[in-house]
């Protein structure tokens, strides 16, 4: 089927399915088949900030001081970050937006893309405060296995997606073959290619950011790294509003309050499902392991990092309708909770504790000592 | 004597709080001293969500996480009754 900008055929947008429906003409909200839609665009709106309104300067003299090993552990998660958003800032629109059928949904596919966006800005701007040229780190990103490998997952279900869509739209509905390779460009199996590409999007946001995220969080513990701090804060506050969005997508499907034909897909791409889940859940116990073979840092090592993986792939399965997998039932990071409370992200520095607002302070201590040598 | 709401959280032994509380579930799970999930603590994350097997809850933000049949979610309501939970 054409892909057209603005659908001329009058359709009722509240008998459509989230995607595979019509392609959506009037971006209207006054009436909504899934009004979640609308409010998770509110509420990202409200968590709008740049990264250049928090102050990283500090951040370069912590790093000087930091050990090789913990060089690694910090500038190797940067670069797997990077990678994340780098997907995500373009792949909902690309993937999803040809497909959807719902305004609501539409514009929150916008929403939540141009938020990842922000993040990549701003780990650029992150490197460039350490690092005089930071091209380096940035070039390493598409050089370097450990995260290659990790690319190649996380794109995957997204470009198989987009082909098909591609072939779907060029050639209708049927077998197509191209250079002698036959795709099978029905609807049904472009339905069962969105389930997998949104598990497999439901996972990166529910536990692929979060190895990085403890480490980050680790550093400002021990009052390293504050200013990258606060911006990851912001990041993972956005990050858990992205990763409701997906986990509402998946759950409208398994409860059959949307496309019937979903909810038989969901059912019957159950186990591949579940697969994509505890495989990105090793992948990131590798990428824990990656980052600390050179050696581990105050307050986080190999194993405490795993143990937290499997707790919250633990809560994040659960939200989808999945047994926990993992025996991991209580949490091994308590303090990482505090840097997830919504109302704890703040930027201003006289609102927060950042320790490079008070190093600013005098001595206000006037004794009468002081005038000893005092002559008018 | 005000009245008092009976939590019973997992299988541990009951907690009692005043009918009145300003506190969220939340607050009292923290009190009662379980390890309590959470993470955002405005309902728009799903960390918390606990499964009600007894007992209403009022809401006092709108929760925006999926809250999937017979689950709640402890960080935005407040206790209403005797109160019988797995979180």
């Amino acid at each position: 089927m054409r892909y057209s900008t603005f659908n001329q055929t009058n359709v009722n947008p509240l008998g459509e399915p989230m995607f595979f429906g019509n392609p959506v003409n009037v971006a209207r909200y006054d009436q909504q088949r899934h009004s979640i839609f609308e409010k998770l665009i509110e509420k990202q709106l409200s968590f709008f900030w740049r990264p250049e309104e928090v102050d990283v300067s500090r951040d370069r003299v912590d790093f000087q001081a930091m050990t090789d090993s913990e060089k690694h552990i910090f500038i190797s998660n940067l670069k797997y970050q990077t990678l994340l958003d780098s997907v995500q800032g373009r792949s909902p629109n690309i993937a999803f937006l040809p497909i959807v059928s719902l305004p609501e949904l539409e514009t929150w596919i916008e929403t939540w893309s141009f938020s990842e966006t922000i993040h990549s800005r701003s780990y650029t701007h992150i490197l460039r405060n350490l690092f005089s040229d930071p091209g380096k780190i940035f070039d390493d990103i598409v050089i370097n296995e450990h995260i290659c490998k990790r690319a190649t997952d996380i794109s995957k279900y997204y470009d198989d997606l987009i082909l098909h869509t591609q072939l779907w739209q060029i050639h209708g509905e049927g077998e197509v073959t191209v250079d002698g390779v036959t795709y099978d460009a029905t609807v049904r199996n472009l339905k069962k290619k969105l389930y997998l590409t949104m598990n497999s999007v439901n996972a990166l946001e529910a536990v692929r950011f979060y190895v990085s995220f403890a480490c980050t969080f680790a550093f400002a513990e021990r009052e390293m790294m504050e200013g990258n701090s606060k911006i990851i804060r912001l990041i993972a506050r956005d990050e858990n509003l992205h990763l409701t969005s997906t986990q509402h997508v998946i759950n409208l499907w398994q409860y059959g309050d949307d496309d019937p034909e979903m909810k038989e897909i969901a059912a019957e791409c159950r186990d591949e499902a579940l697969a994509i889940f505890t495989s990105a859940v090793e992948q990131e116990k590798e990428w824990a392991s990656y980052l600390f073979e050179n050696g581990s840092m105050i307050g986080l090592n190999k194993e405490i990092l795993c143990q937290y993986v499997e707790y919250i792939a633990n809560m994040r399965m659960q939200a989808i309708g999945f047994e926990p997998q993992y025996k991991q039932n209580s949490n091994p990071l308590p303090w990482m909770n505090k840097y997830l409370v919504s109302d704890n992200v703040q930027v201003a520095p006289q609102e927060s504790e950042i320790s490079s607002y008070l190093v600013g302070q005098i001595d206000s201590e006037v004794s009468a000592g002081d005038f000893g040598d005092f002559d008018l | 004597m005000s009245q008092r709401f009976k939590l019973q959280i997992n299988q541990l032994p009951v907690v009692e709080i005043d009918a009145g509380s300003s506190l969220t579930l939340l607050e009292h799970l923290e009190q009662s001293g379980i390890e309590a999930r959470y993470h955002c603590r405005s309902g728009f994350c799903g960390a918390c969500r606990s499964v009600l097997h007894a007992g209403n809850v009022e809401y006092i933000n709108e929760p925006l996480a999926y809250i999937r049949p017979g689950e709640i979610l402890p960080c935005v309501c407040r206790v209403k009754s005797d109160l019988s939970l797995e979180h």
